[in-house]
């Protein structure tokens, strides 16, 4: 065969192949409510759909294009903790209430907030009533009841499932169905974080056959392909690596969605993210580097940055083990005043946000006193002389009973904390201070002590990452107690830095029982001026979520904790 | 050659066993899977300590290559944390065909979540593939026709500038020009990323549209590579006696090129395709990611960097195999298209 003949067949391939990769979706299909498909053996990932025909009907819909920078790993809440799937649940799952941009509970499946006032809190703060509206239903039209709360409750405590996290639900005594509209739950001890709980209900009536049938639901199908859900949009399809599309939920009990379409566009490289929202080929992105914020705002984009409870700070380690120096108090307090934090916001974070004066910024429960510490070099040298650090062998760096105040410090390899790292480094030495920086992969930085994680394992002085409570808004912290400290016996401790304070621990604990919002505010006030004076905690800035938004989307309001609680208001202009 | 054949199909059965062995190993001091399914947060202590037996993350790592490799489903497990095993493994192991399921995509079989991708990859990897060998055959021949005159200077200038720059250079660029820059100018522009617009649809018209950035950019650093190969291939054949016997026969100057010039100078190039094609079905990890092209290169990435231990073992077996299997049909092809080699 000469190439003469080769060439058309290549052509026909390529042609082919082109076709192929084109079928088996993407139309614009109607809201699946065939329950049937879910409790199938197959995962059928993206619903089959005819490929447009004519096109003029397809580009009147309304499709908001969001670009999402990590994709999906599953749908189902019970499987997942990744934050770029559990903001979608807003869309198309079925949150009990939601938080407005306010952080302020709204219902949504319930009828009102339990409170004292109106009995749904009881007195003793152990039992908990939720009263559920009569009108709301799965969008194949099946009635939402309290059943669905009691299976929900099992299915994350049944040892079947390998759920990704059972808390808060772990608190939970029982839950119980006592009429359709009425769920009760119990706890043995009141359970201040209780609206942390239900920002998510599982249909009992496709998944309770899948159940019985498997006896887990580690590979029901409706975990990668929810198609029965209850949001303002219901799941549509999810092709691998490429796109998931929620439509409009035509059984939506709320306000009916302006929006035909969300279109969810996975572009994992930053730059991408940026072309396309630049583009046009993206309507709505997060997570956008703070160097790219210029870019977007020339192209017309709109930033909009919204507080979700993160702050950047340093974990210094305490374990007996480790430097001697950060056990003493004037030196932390050394470290704080020789780091110019302000700067450090306004250089590299183009002044869009703030040092962190503690782990609640931005909430009511930080101490509104509280203002980070201040640059103030020379007041960091006095007081480390006075603690007796000083340079005795004049090699640039201070010095005690033999021991340099050198500081090893790691962080991931994201690229904003390897420059504040940088930065770090020159300035602590301008006060004899030493670092030693490193950075990680995310998997290896936060591994298990078991799995040689260098925070885990006390490898580190300082650690830096961005964190924030339990589940926000509630203020809740796990890693602060004594008994979360590692051990042989205890490998998967979470209280890497090693601090055993009684004051702290007996605060905490406080807290986690308070259920009137006052007393719980007044604790954490206390809590948080303590870890403040004792620095506990560094703040290097406020780490808000940064969203860009087009100018074709209208009615945008962003929560932290839900940011799409006002979804079925938004709308796109084509 | 059937005997050679069979021969080296044999030699890949130990050789798929030890790459199977060394690459399980490395995986296990890659990372920690359940450090990362906490999502923003680190992995609660109560959750890690109940993945770390109910994933089977407990075991000896020989323990866990013997799963892999034979299945767990004659053993039983604790899950629910009592110290009594009770629950039946349900693996059957990649020598019964089961290659487990994703700890990323929970319950989705690695085999499943690999093959979603392929076509895509394929698709992207072919036409660019075409595309090189298309252009690198029109480049080579050329400049080995003007040898040293000013376009082949030129040419010869241009491919080393594509194939002395790193591809995701040429991949943002040409983003920021084709698709930024064209649109602020008012032109028709390409889209940056993805396989087609959400507002028309996934049609072919589409996807090719959308694949003309990703394929040009692995096409550019490409080019200089083949175009040289041939280039230099070229020069040495038209050198060889038959050209000239085949010019003094009178034979027109095409004819002497195509059918006996470029026939012969293409022998060395099958070696170097033939490996190529092998290696298509690994994707372009950069080109990919940059362009939100879902194909394997960015599978691989994404789960190794969760250390998605059973999804990168079935992404790395397969390219094993692919490799193999496409070196032996390259020897074979090589000593079809050059009757002086014998393996027997």
């Amino acid at each position: 065969m000469n190439r003469k003949k080769y060439l058309p067949w290549m052509i026909l391939l390529l042609i082919t192949a082109l076709a192929l990769a084109a079928c088996g979706s993407t139309a614009p299909a109607e809201p699946v409510d065939d329950s049937a498909s879910d409790t199938s053996d197959a995962a059928p990932v993206a619903e089959e759909a005819e490929a447009p025909a004519e096109s003029t009907e397809y580009e009147d819909r309304k499709v908001a294009t969001f670009i999402w920078t990590q994709e999906f790993d599953t749908l189902s809440p019970l499987y997942t903790g990744m934050w770029f799937v559990t903001i979608t649940f807003d869309l198309w799952n079925a949150p009990a209430w939601a938080f407005n941009d306010d952080d302020l509970p709204e219902p949504r499946l319930v009828t009102e907030m339990p409170s004292l006032e109106n009995g749904g809190i009881s007195d003793d703060g152990r039992t908990i009533t939720l009263n559920l509206r009569d009108d709301i239903k799965w969008s194949d039209g099946t009635p939402i009841t309290a059943n669905d709360f009691a299976f929900t409750f099992e299915m994350i405590m049944d040892p079947a499932n390998i759920v990704q996290s059972t808390y808060p639900y772990d608190n939970i005594a029982s839950v119980t169905a006592v009429d359709d509209q009425t769920v009760v739950m119990t706890f043995d001890e009141p359970f201040a974080p209780w609206m942390t709980l239900w920002r998510y209900v599982l249909p009992e009536h496709v998944l309770r056959p899948v159940f019985d049938a498997e006896g887990t639901l580690d590979a029901a199908a409706w975990n990668l392909a929810p198609t029965v859900g209850a949001g303002p949009f219901v799941f549509s399809e999810w092709e691998s690596g490429s796109y998931a599309r929620f439509v409009r939920n035509e059984n939506y009990y709320g306000e009916r969605p302006a929006i035909d379409e969300i279109f969810i566009r996975f572009v994992p490289d930053d730059a991408s993210q940026t072309a396309a929202l630049v583009t046009g080929d993206g309507d709505l992105g997060t997570f956008i580097p703070y160097s790219d914020i210029p870019t977007l705002e020339d192209a017309g984009v709109k930033v909009m940055s919204v507080p979700s409870g993160y702050n950047e700070g340093w974990y210094f380690y305490f374990g007996e083990n480790g430097h001697p120096a950060l056990q003493d108090l004037n030196v932390r307090k050394a470290i704080a005043l020789a780091f110019d934090r302000a700067a450090l916001s306004e250089d590299l974070l183009l002044g869009l946000t703030q040092p962190a004066a503690t782990m609640w910024d931005n909430m009511p429960y930080n101490d509104p006193t509280l203002e980070p510490w201040p640059y103030d070099p020379e007041e960091a040298k006095r007081l480390l002389d006075e603690a007796g650090w000083v340079d005795s062998n004049d090699d640039g760096t201070r010095d005690k009973d033999g021991v340099e105040l050198i500081l090893s410090h790691g962080t991931t390899i994201r690229e904003i904390r390897q420059d504040a790292q940088a930065v770090a480094q020159q300035q602590l030495a301008e006060v004899g201070i030493g670092l030693d920086i490193q950075s990680y992969d995310a998997d290896i930085f936060f591994g298990g002590m078991s799995d040689g994680g260098p925070v885990a394992s006390g490898e580190l002085d300082i650690s830096e990452w961005s964190d924030g409570p339990s589940v926000y808004p509630d203020p809740d912290h796990y890693y602060w107690y004594c008994s979360e400290i590692p051990t042989d016996d205890y490998p998967d401790g979470g209280n890497w830095q090693r601090l055993c304070d009684e004051t702290l621990d007996s605060l905490f604990t406080l807290q986690t029982t308070q259920t009137d919002f006052a007393e719980r505010q007044a604790t954490f006030h206390e809590i948080t001026r303590y870890m403040f004076d004792n620095v506990i905690w560094l703040g290097l800035w406020q780490d808000p979520d940064l969203w860009a938004v087009s100018n074709r989307l209208q009615n945008v309001e962003i929560s932290g904790a839900s940011p799409f609680y006002n979804v079925a208001e938004w709308d796109i202009q084509n | 050659m059937s005997r050679y054949i069979v021969r080296r199909l044999l030699q890949t059965i130990p050789l798929l066993f030890i790459i199977s062995l060394i690459i399980f190993i490395l995986m296990q001091n890659m990372g920690d899977p359940i450090a990362t399914m906490g999502g923003r947060r680190a992995t609660r202590p109560e959750d890690r300590e109940r993945l770390t037996r109910q994933l089977g993350l407990d075991r000896p790592i020989y323990t866990q290559y013997l799963y892999w490799l034979i299945g767990n489903d004659w053993a039983k497990f604790d899950a629910d944390g009592d110290g009594v095993p009770e629950s039946p493994g349900t693996r059957q192991g990649v020598l019964r065909g089961d290659f487990g399921t994703s700890m990323i995509n929970r319950g989705k079989p690695v085999w499943e979540v690999i093959w979603e991708r392929v076509p895509n990859t394929l698709l992207l990897m072919v036409a660019a593939e075409i595309v090189i060998i298309l252009f690198s055959v029109l480049i080579g021949v050329y400049s080995a026709l003007h040898q040293y005159s000013l376009a082949d200077n030129v040419i010869t200038a241009v491919t080393f500038i594509g194939y002395s720059m790193p591809i995701f250079f040429i991949a943002l660029l040409s983003i920021y020009i084709f698709s930024i820059n064209f649109k602020r100018w008012g032109l028709p522009y390409l889209p940056a990323v993805g396989m087609f617009d959400p507002q028309v649809g996934k049609t072919p018209g589409q996807v090719a549209k959308h694949m003309i950035l990703p394929v040009f950019s692995i096409a550019f650093i490409s080019l200089a590579a083949y175009s040289r190969y041939i280039r230099s291939t070229m020069l040495e054949v038209m050198n060889e006696d038959y050209i000239r016997t085949a010019r003094a026969k009178g034979l027109k100057g095409r004819s002497v090129i195509i059918v006996h010039a470029l026939k012969n100078a293409s022998l060395p190039i099958v070696t170097v395709v033939g490996l190529d094609f092998a290696f298509l079905l690994s994707g372009a990890v950069v080109t990919e990611r940059i362009f939100a092209w879902p194909g394997m290169g960015r599978l691989f990435l994404d789960h190794v960097s969760r250390s998605d231990v059973p999804v990168v073992m079935g992404i790395l077996m397969l390219l094993a195999v692919t490799v193999i299997v496409f070196q032996i049909i390259t020897d074979v092809f090589y000593a079809w298209l050059d009757p002086r080699i014998r393996y027997d």
